[in-house]
C-alpha cells in the first residue's frame, strides 16, 4: 500500500516571517512566481523540469477559482498535475504527499507545492477593512445554511482559541493536567529558536514563568501558548528520483504518509481528545515501514501547546494520557533526545497562515540535507511532520527519509 | 432594535428547531430507521444516511461535556458576557451542542456536572438561544436578555443603588472639602441605555451626520469593520446625560451652575448599534476661581463589559 518512497523534496524556499504590517505587500501570483524561482534555484533545477503544481486555492487574492490554470499562466508552466488544497494548516503536508502520490503514479516529474502567505496590495476598488471582516469570525463561516453560522456564532464560539482550549480542558478532566509541562513545550521550542536566526522570536530567551504568567485567553491557554500571526509564505519542489539524482541538495523521500479528518468543529468527535493525526500517523509508519523509535526529528505542527501534546500522545511517540510526564523527562531541544520543531515550531518561528505548516516540512528537509546550521542534527536521516488544520479538525503526517 | 452580535438564520431544514425554542421546548431530528439522535438538523441520519427522521422533543438534561472561560471576548460584541463560559454539552439522548452556560460560579464548573437547558430571548424579533446551567440551580428556565431587558433591569438596580446612597452634602465654596472630592478612583457604574438603530436614526436626523457607517445597515454589514452599524460619537456623548451616574456626594449652596464645556473629549473605541452602554466617572480637579469654583468630572462611557472606554469626557462645571 501506498508510497515506494520514489519522490523526494529536493529544494525549498520560505519568506522571514515578518509582521504583516511592515511586511511587502506582493500579489499572491507574484509570490507564486518568486517562490518558486527560490525553490528552484535551492533545487539546482530548471523551470521546464517542473510539470506539476499543488497550490492552496482559499483566500488566494486574485482569483476565487481557475487558481492553478492561472497560477501556470503567470509562470510559464507547463502541467501534466495540477491540484489545490483546502486543508488549512493540514495544507503543506497534504501538499507533499500529493505531489509525491503524482510522481509515483507516473503523472509528473516535479512538482511545485506553494502557498502565498504574504498581503496582495489593495487596488483602488478594494477596502482594505475585508481583512478584518474576514477575519472577524476566525475561519467560521457565515454563509446562510452553513450550520456553524447558525448554531456556534450566535453563542460566541468561533475562532481557533476557544475550540482548542475545550479540547484542552477536557483533556485535563480526563488525565489531569501540569501547565508546567505545557510551558515546557513552549520554552524547549525558543530554546531551538534561538540557534535559528530566521525565527520570529530570535535571540528572545522564554523561561517557563514567562509562560505561566503571560495572559490568560481561554483557560486553560496563555497567550505564550498561542502562536503569532506573521506575513510569509513558502515553496518546496518534490521530484522524482530521476530528477532528484540532478538536484543540488540530499533529497528528502517521501516513504509514508496519512490523512484523516471526520469533523470541523471538535464538538463532533467521537471523543474529542482522540484526534485525528492517530490514524493518519499510524496509516504513515505502516507504509514506511518503520517504528516510531526511528525517528530521529519530529516537526510537530503546533498553533497551540495542546496541538503538540495530543499529538505526541495520538502519534504513537508518549503514552496516551501521559503526555505531560513524558514532556517533562524529555529534552525537546535540539540538543536533546527527542529533538521537536527544531527550528522552533510556529510557536517561536511565527505562523505565516497557510504557508506556516510548511516551516515544519522545510525544516525536516533542511535537517535531513544537512543545512540546519547550527541546530543541525548529528544524525538526521528520518523524520516525522504533522499537520494540522482548523481545531484539530484535518490532520496529516509525513515520514521523510534521507535520499 | 439591532445587535451586531451574530444571531441565527433559520434554514428549511432547521427551522423546527428554532420554532420549538421559542415554544420554550427542544426539538431534535431522529432517525427512524437507527434510532440515531441528529445535531445540528440535517436532512439525513450522519449515521446510517437514512433520510426516515422525525422531529422529537427531547428534556435537555444532560452533561457538561467541555467548556473554557474566555478571558479575551471572542468577539468585540461579546463583551457584555465577559468572561464568555463556552461549553459543550452532551444531551441524555447522546447528541452534543455548542452553547454557554449561564448562572454558574466559575469555580463551580465541573467537566461531567448535570446540566438543565435555560430558554434565553436575545432579541426582540424572538429569537430564543438553548443555554445551559447546572441542573441543581434554581435558575428560572426562560430568561430575557434583550438589551432592552438587560438595560432596563440594571437601570433599575442603579437607581435602587443611587436611592440607598446617603449622600454627603459639602458647600461649593468650601475650598477644602472640594478639593477633598479629587480622586483617582472612579464611581459606581450608572444604569444603561441601548443604544439601537433607531436612536442613531433619530440622532442623524437632527445632527446631520448621516454617515452610512451609523444609517446604512446593509451596506455596513458588508464594508463596515465593526461588522455593522456603529453610534455617531457625539450620540453616545451626549447619552450622558441619561445615565445616572451614583455619586455619594452632592454640592450645595450656589446660585448657578454653568457647564462650560469639555477640556477632552475622545471618543476611543465605537459603539456598536443594539449595544448598552453605561458610565462612570471621577472629580478630576477642583480650582478656586474669582468667579466661583471649577469642577472637572471626568465622564467615562463605555459598552457593557468592555474594558475600553468609547468616550472619555473631561466636563467643566463652575458653580458660582
Amino acid at each position: 500500500m501506498g508510497l515506494k518512497g520514489n519522490a523526494a523534496i529536493v529544494g525549498a524556499a520560505q519568506y522571514k516571517p515578518e509582521k504583516y504590517a511592515t511586511a511587502p505587500q506582493m500579489f499572491h501570483l507574484e509570490q507564486v512566481a518568486d517562490l518558486a524561482g527560490k525553490a528552484l534555484a535551492d533545487a539546482g533545477l530548471k523551470s521546464s523540469d517542473i510539470d506539476g503544481m499543488v497550490i492552496h486555492g482559499p483566500q488566494f487574492h486574485e482569483a476565487q477559482v481557475f487558481v492553478p490554470a492561472m497560477a501556470a499562466e503567470y509562470l510559464g508552466l507547463s502541467l501534466n498535475f495540477a491540484e489545490v488544497v483546502d486543508l488549512g494548516g493540514c495544507s503543506s503536508v497534504a501538499a507533499v504527499w500529493r505531489a509525491a502520490m503524482a510522481i509515483e503514479m507516473g503523472l509528473c516529474q516535479a512538482v511545485l507545492c506553494v502557498i502565498p502567505s504574504r498581503m496582495a496590495p489593495f487596488g483602488p476598488e478594494e477596502d482594505p477593512s475585508w481583512m478584518m471582516r474576514a477575519m472577524r469570525f476566525g475561519g467560521h463561516s457565515t454563509a446562510f445554511g452553513a450550520p456553524e453560522a447558525e448554531i456556534d456564532l450566535p453563542y460566541g464560539h468561533m475562532g481557533q482559541n476557544t475550540g482548542y482550549a475545550m479540547i484542552a480542558q477536557r483533556y485535563a478532566a480526563k488525565y489531569g493536567y501540569d501547565p508546567v509541562a505545557m510551558a515546557k513545550i513552549a520554552v524547549d521550542q525558543r530554546t531551538n529558536a534561538l540557534a535559528n536566526p530566521d525565527a520570529s522570536f530570535f535571540g528572545k530567551p522564554l523561561s517557563i514563568e514567562d509562560v505561566l504568567n503571560s495572559k490568560m485567553v481561554a483557560e486553560p491557554l496563555r497567550v505564550l501558548e498561542i502562536v503569532m500571526p506573521v506575513a510569509g509564505g513558502a515553496a518546496v519542489i518534490v521530484a522524482s528520483k530521476e530528477v532528484a539524482a540532478r538536484a543540488k541538495n540530499r533529497g528528502a523521500c517521501i516513504t509514508g504518509f496519512g490523512e484523516h479528518l471526520s469533523f470541523k468543529s471538535p464538538t463532533y468527535a467521537p471523543e474529542m481528545t482522540d484526534t485525528p493525526i492517530g490514524p493518519a500517523a499510524e496509516r504513515a509508519f505502516k507504509m514506511a515501514g518503520i517504528q516510531r523509535s526511528d525517528i530521529q526529528a519530529a516537526q510537530i505542527y503546533d498553533c497551540y501547546t495542546i496541538t503538540v501534546l495530543l499529538t505526541l500522545e495520538d502519534a504513537g511517540f508518549a503514552p496516551k494520557g501521559e503526555g505531560m510526564r513524558w514532556v517533562r523527562e524529555h529534552d525537546l531541544t535540539y540538543k536533546g533526545n527527542f529533538p521537536m520543531n527544531t527550528h522552533g515550531g510556529q510557536l517561536s518561528f511565527g505562523q505565516s497562515g497557510t504557508a506556516g505548516g510548511m516551516s515544519q516540512v522545510i525544516e525536516a528537509f533542511h535537517q535531513i540535507s544537512g543545512r540546519a546550521g547550527e541546530r543541525q542534527l548529528k544524525r538526521c536521516d528520518t523524520v516525522f511532520v504533522s499537520g494540522t488544520g482548523g481545531v484539530m479538525s484535518e490532520q496529516g503526517a509525513l515520514i521523510l527519509q534521507g535520499a | 432594535m439591532s445587535t451586531n452580535k451574530p444571531l441565527p438564520s433559520a434554514t428549511h431544514i432547521s427551522a423546527p428547531y428554532w420554532k420549538a425554542l421559542q415554544d420554550k421546548r427542544i426539538s431534535i431530528p431522529q432517525c427512524q430507521d437507527c434510532g440515531h439522535w441528529i445535531f445540528f438538523p440535517r436532512r439525513h441520519c450522519d449515521k446510517c444516511w437514512s433520510q426516515n427522521l422525525e422531529w422529537k422533543e427531547v428534556k435537555g438534561s444532560g452533561t457538561l461535556y467541555t467548556y473554557t472561560i474566555a478571558r479575551i471576548p471572542t468577539l468585540p460584541d461579546f463583551a457584555d458576557e465577559a468572561p464568555q463560559k463556552l461549553a459543550v454539552i452532551e444531551l441524555d439522548e447522546g447528541a452534543r451542542i455548542n452553547t454557554t452556560l449561564i448562572g454558574v460560579e466559575e469555580s463551580a464548573i465541573k467537566v461531567g456536572m448535570r446540566v438543565k437547558p435555560v430558554f434565553d430571548k436575545v432579541s426582540e424579533n424572538g429569537t430564543v438561544l438553548l443555554r445551559f446551567t447546572a441542573a441543581d440551580n434554581d435558575l428560572p428556565s426562560e430568561r430575557d436578555s434583550t438589551p432592552a431587558a438587560q438595560a432596563a433591569a440594571a437601570q433599575a438596580e442603579a437607581e435602587a443603588a443611587a436611592a440607598a446612597i446617603s449622600k454627603r452634602q459639602i458647600r461649593f465654596d468650601d475650598e477644602a472639602a472640594m478639593k477633598a472630592l479629587v480622586s483617582e478612583e472612579y464611581s459606581p457604574w450608572s444604569g444603561q441605555v441601548v443604544v439601537d438603530q433607531e436612536l442613531i436614526n433619530d440622532f442623524a436626523r437632527l445632527s446631520g451626520d448621516n454617515y452610512w457607517i451609523h444609517t446604512d445597515a446593509e451596506r455596513a454589514a458588508k464594508q463596515s469593520p465593526f461588522g455593522g452599524t456603529i453610534a455617531q460619537g457625539a450620540l453616545v456623548q451626549v447619552l450622558q446625560s441619561r445615565l445616572t451616574i451614583p455619586l455619594d456626594f452632592e454640592v450645595t449652596g450656589f446660585n448657578n451652575m454653568v457647564n462650560y464645556g469639555s477640556d477632552r473629549l475622545r471618543f476611543p473605541s465605537p459603539v456598536p448599534a443594539g449595544s448598552r452602554i453605561h458610565a462612570r466617572s471621577r472629580v478630576k480637579s477642583v480650582e478656586k476661581l474669582a468667579k466661583g469654583m471649577q469642577v472637572t468630572m471626568e465622564i467615562v462611557t463605555h459598552v457593557v463589559g468592555s474594558d475600553r472606554p468609547s468616550v472619555i469626557n473631561d466636563l467643566v462645571i463652575l458653580y458660582m
